[in-house]
């Protein structure tokens, strides 16, 4: 047997594999070797070879099994030699000039006719397949293969689905083909017992009533235990005979808080109140996850009146609630540039924004009077605001009326501490213009259910700067901005809004009342928000509020009597947002730090500019919120 | 019989035919083509299904016996006959890489057993020969005769995994008896 396993094809075995690269599809086979074989095979192979005879050694017949030897390129076949062995590998060439030879890609021996190869065939198979297998003509016998697509639509589906192989899809991936031939698979015949198949009832029984543990039976297998430790994901439930009544007490609260009344018409619909009588609530109402306005957490209607007519005189009607969470970003980002990452609506903020507050005061120590007025300040409106608050809680809403005072008074300190700059003084005008606006974003807040939002509205509001508004929210930035610290103080105070008011009790939204619970360790005398169900929703307005580019890339404008400021001199009104958020230092200092990307702030500068033009300054006038890296600061007019 | 095939098969196109070769292989089909100069006979066996055939190339001297079982029409269409090269090569490239693939899975010099126990293990795990080692996620090594003894290496966990796995292949190896 000469059986010849090399490398390169001997050079005889030109065959179709080298040429077909030159062979146009379809057409006329050129069979220029490139061995340099001196006998040309031209065979015309399209359409019906039948009595085209091109001459040497042409024919039908010839012709025709080019044809299908051509179609067999790249098959899996078998091939049977002389000796009786089989080799099965890929077809890749013949040289059918005169005889027929043949050429096999990854050969395996699949069945082995010679004489010493007949005891172990089975040790043939950990050989490896060999790359490339010559099979000479004078061995050839026959030439098996299986799935072959002769015709032209049977190689458009094999085209396809070769090209399906190659993208390598799932099923292909899984598909082994290594399949288990050694069962003996027997057709399934359905057997009279298992009709009833109890145990399909059952497949949605309660977990501990099935038969079946997963966690057993993955460790019986293999060995593998379980780790899970549920103290490790939840709080430690203390198992005592205190138990009991703390579970009765759970559930007691449970109940209340389920029970409540809503005005809510999705809670409703969950604790199974029947809704309004009347029927004209479409679908949409009822399902809808888009927040129309009906917020629940215990406050009564009188609150608004107030808070409406409020709104309209200072808004118009709009962007508060955008603006103040811009402000409340700025804010925060103002502060503590790396908190101010977190969370942008979740209950934590009010506790971050509450150590953020307590920290500006630590910082702003350098701000001697700010500080004593702060205190001053700070003192009175806690205090006040603790009463606020309780009063809040019983009364339901009379809080506003004190809190203007108290804003009022916060107001007075600010406004002494800051009468050193000129700037900061005219800031404050404009800033309480603006916070007028923003004033609301307490009510404004009832935009977004959830209370962590209003606080944001808070802290908005604070940041404005003038206690005038919403003195609670003062904020951070106020505080960055080396603002009062007064402003500070009150915020975290408000925000803080502890669980000393709200206490243990059912606190009427019960968002707030997880807020409080966290709050507890931080500052006790801070107050906990409360959310005002009944604020005025956010309706977006039709004016573009947007500008159409974003202002990020150092479109501020200067103007041109602004000089050198004091870092004090801040906030400026449109701001609170993204660029604020590049800035770690405790007092504002522009030049301090670049600009983080304001990309993910542009959209609350849109409102914002609405906001500007409200006011009746174009764009240019207020400081855009960017700034780009290394652009001094030059300050703003306001 | 074949041998004076110079004329008489080219008109034979479409005969079934039933054939014993001096092999000792016996098959029926039609014959699609004879070419003389090579004397190689092409049959379709099976019934026609569509584009895709079996299709049996036999060198003619090897045919002992044959009988003429009847007579039929051209199996192959000759308008739709033509050939698109270059999905023949995509065909063959994806053929080799296919078989490539497999063949790194064969071990080299082992028995069909640890051949069965690697298939059986790749199942589940992440395995690739070392000679005649069974290399299991990179860290566990199974040698000869791939026992749960012999199972070394690795972290604890992934050792007594791999133990576990093999135990139950082996199980199921030998329920499915030696039918290999």
């Amino acid at each position: 047997m000469s059986l010849q396993q090399v490398v390169q094809p001997r050079p005889s075995a030109n065959g179709f594999g080298r040429r077909r690269v030159e062979r146009e599809m379809g057409s006329r086979l050129d069979s220029k070797p490139h061995s340099g074989k001196s006998n040309p095979n031209s065979f015309t192979i399209a359409g019906a070879p039948n009595g085209s005879k091109v001459g040497g050694y042409e024919s039908p017949s010839r012709d025709w099994l080019i044809y299908l030897t051509t179609c067999l390129i790249g098959h899996h076949v078998e091939v049977q030699v002389k000796n009786g062995s089989s080799f099965s590998g890929i077809f890749h060439a013949t040289n059918a000039e005169k005889d027929y030879g043949v050429i096999l890609k990854m050969a395996r021996l699949i069945k082995d006719g010679s004489f010493r190869g007949q005891k172990s065939l089975s040790e043939s198979i950990g050989k490896p397949p060999s790359k490339t297998l010559i099979i000479p003509a004078k061995e050839l016998v026959q030439i098996i293969a299986k799935g072959v697509p002769l015709s032209g639509d049977g190689l458009a589906n094999g085209l396809q689905c070769e090209k399906r192989k190659d993208i390598m899809i799932d099923s292909l991936i899984s598909h082994s083909h290594h399949v288990d031939v050694q069962r003996e698979l027997e057709r399934w015949t359905p057997v009279e017992d298992d009709l009833q198949l109890p145990e399909l009832e059952n497949i949605f029984d309660n977990p501990w009533n099935r038969n079946w543990d997963q966690f057993e039976t993955n460790e019986a297998l293999f060995g593998v235990k379980s780790t899970f430790d549920e103290e490790l994901y939840t709080t430690k439930l203390e198992r005592g005979p205190k138990m009991r009544e703390l579970e009765r007490e759970a559930s007691r609260i449970a109940r209340e808080i389920e029970g409540e009344e809503t005005l809510d018409l999705h809670l409703a619909e969950e604790r199974g109140f029947c809704f309004h009588e009347d029927f004209d609530i479409d679908e949409e109402t009822r399902f809808s996850s888009v927040f129309r306005g009906v917020d629940d957490s215990g406050y009564e209607e009188s609150e608004d009146t107030t808070l409406d007519s409020r709104n309209t005189e200072t808004f118009g009607g709009s962007s508060g609630t955008v603006i103040s969470r811009s402000f409340s970003d700025v804010a925060r980002g103002r502060t503590d540039g790396a908190q101010a990452s977190s969370s942008s609506l979740s209950m934590d903020e009010a506790q971050s924004s509450q150590s953020i507050a307590s920290k500006d005061l630590h910082r702003l120590s350098s701000i001697d009077h700010a500080k004593q007025l702060t205190s001053d300040c700070v003192s009175k409106s806690g205090k006040s605001r603790m009463h606020e608050n309780q009063f809040r809680e019983q009364h339901g809403g009379k809080s506003y009326s004190t809190e203007s005072t108290e804003r009022k008074i916060c107001r007075v300190g600010e406004e002494t501490q800051t009468s050193k700059s000129e700037d900061i003084q005219s800031s404050l005008n404009v800033k309480k213009a603006v916070s007028d606006k923003v004033g609301l974003s307490p009510s404004a807040t009832a935009f977004a259910p959830s209370s962590s939002v209003s606080s944001k509205g808070q802290e908005n509001a604070s940041l404005v700067g003038s206690s005038d508004s919403i003195g609670a929210g003062t904020i951070k930035a106020v505080n960055s901005r080396g603002r009062s610290g007064s402003s500070t103080s009150s915020t975290s105070e408000f925000v803080a809004a502890p669980s000393a008011s709200s206490g243990p009790g059912l606190s009427p939204s019960s968002s707030v009342g997880s807020l409080s619970s966290e709050k507890s360790s931080l500052n006790p005398n801070a107050k906990e928000f409360k959310l005002n169900p009944n604020a005025k929703s956010f309706m977006p307005s039709q004016t573009p509020l947007r500008p159409p580019s974003p202002v990020s890339e150092g479109s501020f404008y200067f103007p041109a009597n602004v000089s050198a400021v004091p870092h004090m001199h801040t906030v400026p009104v449109g701001i609170g947002i993204a660029p604020s958020f590049g800035h770690q230092p405790v007092i504002y200092n522009p030049q301090a730090t670049p600009v983080q990307s304001p990309q993910p702030y542009v959209h609350p500068n849109g409102p914002l500019y609405g906001q500007q033009m409200i006011l009746g300054h174009p764009r240019q006038v207020l400081y855009m919120p960017s700034y780009p890296q290394e652009m001094p600061y030059k300050g703003r007019e306001f | 019989m074949a041998m004076d095939s110079s004329y008489g098969d080219e008109f034979a196109v479409g005969c079934f035919l039933s054939i014993k070769t001096t092999l000792g292989d016996e098959f029926e089909g039609q014959i699609i083509t004879f070419d003389k100069l090579s004397n190689i006979l092409v049959l379709q066996e099976g019934s026609k299904t569509g584009p895709r055939r079996n299709i049996r190339l036999l060198k003619a001297n090897y045919i002992k016996d044959f009988t003429l079982l009847g007579q039929a029409e051209d199996p192959l269409d000759h308008k739709k006959c033509y050939l698109d090269l270059a999905s023949l090569q995509a065909r063959e490239e994806a053929a080799i890489r296919q078989a490539e693939l497999e063949a790194v899975r064969i071990g080299v010099g082992v028995t069909s057993e640890a051949q069965s126990v690697f298939d059986a293990l790749s199942k589940t795990l992440p395995v690739h020969w070392d000679k005649t080692v069974i290399v299991v996620m990179n860290e566990v090594r199974v040698s000869s005769p791939y026992l749960p003894e012999n199972v070394i290496g690795g972290t604890p966990a992934a050792n007594d995994r791999v133990k576990k796995v093999l135990e139950f292949e082996r199980k199921r190896l030998h329920a499915r008896g030696p039918s290999q």
